[in-house]
This record gives structure tokens, sequence and C-alpha cells, in this order.
């Protein structure tokens, strides 16, 4: 018999009527549930917006849920049909303003040298936003998938779960995915 | 080894980009390197890319997230909750017959309303009775009229042959 997900048994016990557990399940994957939203919107309120309801629906949803799957195979497929639906009703727009404009909302902690020079930040401000850009050129399901795979770090039989789709399938998306990176970013090599 | 870029078996490049393979895997794919410039180019692209991947980092989560939820919570949770208190207890597929039971109850009660509240039809029958009652009367005035006409001529002929 396999053990339980402990994230799954945590859910259980929410579903028990024990928020406390719900706490600790929103502290354990609030940044990583904003940050996955945030690299597919590319807008910070809307991400935490989105965030947000990925979480009210999962404590919504406590008393039918089952412990069928890994608890993050069932957040992370709400956060990307949040963030699939966000894209396609065009508040991605708002998104492509922002990387079109100069002044981003993004902090100056991104830049990762702790004093660079003002050349440094903007030539390393300016490969961020190729970076930024060639991300959200990607389809949508690609870059899901480059997402999952590059920043939570998970297989490709999770990210298949997460996205509905054959192993086999994943596989493909994110094959064509780094490809399409790879001749966008090729000078970064 | 067989080379992964001809054997369409790049998910190993990949995994040896990223740094996921483990020791034997790695000492392999590194003497393939040593003579195949193709996957030698396509590890070198690939780190690259996961490179200016890992520079992008995200902002951090606002310092009142968790306060904000929890008032969308208070708000969009409460009612819902309020709502099914009595209900919790059971799981989804105990709910489907209650659900269908309350419907049927729901169903019948407007139906009976329905009808209590359609006006009852006016009786025709009667109506007609009454309605009836003088043209029967008129209809049997009439007849009589016509059978004392009809008894006129014949004391006409009488009269003519008398005469």
């Amino acid at each position: 018999m396999t053990a339980l997900d402990p994230d799954a048994e945590l859910m259980l016990r929410v579903k028990d009527g024990d928020g406390a557990s719900f706490g600790v399940l929103l502290d354990r994957h609030r940044v990583s549930v904003v940050h996955f939203l945030y690299r597919m919107v590319q807008n910070h309120a809307v991400a935490e917006e989105l965030a947000q309801e990925v979480f009210l629906r999962v404590y919504r949803s406590r008393a039918t849920y089952e412990a069928t799957a890994k608890f993050t195979t069932w957040l992370f497929r709400i956060a990307t049909h949040l963030a699939l639906n966000s894209l396609r009703d065009g508040k991605h727009e708002r998104a492509q303003e922002r990387l079109d404009d100069s002044s981003s909302d993004l902090p100056a902690r991104q830049v990762r040298d702790v004093r660079p020079s003002i050349e440094q930040s903007m030539v390393s401000e300016a490969r961020l936003d190729e970076v930024r850009r060639a991300i959200a050129a990607l389809p949508e399901k690609q870059r899901a998938a480059v997402l999952m795979h590059k920043y939570q770090e998970m297989e490709y039989t999770q990210i298949a779960k997460v996205l509905t789709c054959s192993e086999s399938a994943v596989k493909s998306l994110l094959f064509r995915a780094y490809e399409t990176l790879r001749a966008r970013l090729a000078h970064m090599a | 080894m067989k080379c992964p870029l001809e054997t369409r078996d790049r998910e190993i490049l990949l995994a040896y980009s990223s740094h996921k393979l483990d020791a034997g895997e790695i000492l392999s794919l590194d003497s393939h390197l040593e003579n195949c410039a193709g996957c030698r180019d396509f590890v070198r692209a690939q780190r690259a890319i996961c490179d200016a991947l890992e520079a992008w980092e995200a902002p951090p989560v606002s310092a009142d997230f968790d306060r904000r939820l929890s008032r969308r919570m208070d708000h969009q949770v409460s009612w819902l909750d309020r709502m099914m208190q009595p209900f919790q207890a059971f799981g989804f597929r105990q709910l489907v017959p209650i659900a269908a039971s309350a419907g049927v109850v729901l169903m019948a009660g407007l139906l009976l309303e329905r009808t209590a509240v359609t006006p009852q039809a006016p009786q025709h029958d009667t109506a007609q009775m009454e309605t009836l009652q003088p043209e029967q009367l008129e209809l049997a005035l009439d007849e009589m009229e016509a059978l004392s006409q009809l008894s006129r001529p014949v004391h006409t002929d009488n009269a003519d042959s008398k005469m």
C-alpha cells in the first residue's frame, strides 16, 4: 500500500474541518503558485488575484475532495486552468503592455548582483526582458509545460496529469518549446 | 552510445542539461559528447536557456496576500458554508438522491400550487342548459305557430269547397 501524499493528508484534515491544516497548505504552496501564475500571465497583480482564486477553490472543494492524485497535481491543475482562462480572456494584454513599457513593475531584487553597476543592471534587465518575451511568445500549453518543468521541477508524468494529456504529448510540448527558446535566445549561448 | 540527436532520444540531453541524470548516465553521455559536436552544441544551447530562465526571479508575494485571501474567504465562503452546513457530513454520492428528492417535492409543490391557483373553468353544461331553455321554448313556440299555420289552409280549402 502506497503512503498518502502528506499534502493530501492535510487536505483530508481540512475536509474534516481542520482549518489550521489549510493554513499549512497555504504556507507550503503560496509562493510556488503565485510565482507559477506570475510567469504564466507576467503580471504580478493578476497573478496574486488568480492565486487567491486557486486557494479559494481548494477550500471550497474540501467537502468533495478525494485523495486520488498528488495534491500539487490538483493544485496546479486549478492554477493552470485559471491562468489559461485569464490569458484567453485578454487579461494578459496588460502584461504585454507592461513588457512593452520600459518601466517594469519588477522590483530591483530581480537583478542577482548585490551591487551591480548601471551597465550590468541594464544588460541583465535587457536579458531578462528577452527571456520574458520569449516565454510569453510560446503557445499557452508549451509555456505551462516549460514553467512546471523548469521552476516546479515536475516530472513528465505529473505535468501530463496537470495538463490532462499523455506523457509523450508533454515530451513533445517541451521539446518544441525548448527548441523555440533555443532559437530565440541563441545569442545568449 | 547512439547519438540522441539521431535516435530522437533528446530527453536524455534535456535531463543532462538540467543536471537531472545519475552518475552512470552522466559518464556515458560525457564520453559521447567528446566525440559528437551536434550533441555538444545542443547541450551548450540548452544550458544557456536553463541559466537564462534561472535568472528570471518572480517578485515576492505581497505581505497582505493572506489577509486579502482571508477577507475573500469570509465573504465568499461563509455564506456558502452556512448553506451547506447541514450537508457537510454527506458525500457527493449521498447528496444526489437527497437533491433528487428535494427536486421532486419542489415540482410537486409547484404543480399543486398551479392547480389551486388556476381559475375553475365555467360549467358550460349548466350555462348551456340555462341559455338553451328559452331557445327551446322559442323553438316550441315556433313549432306551434307553424302547426297553426298548417291548419289554416285546410280551413281555406274547406271554405273554397263550400263556395
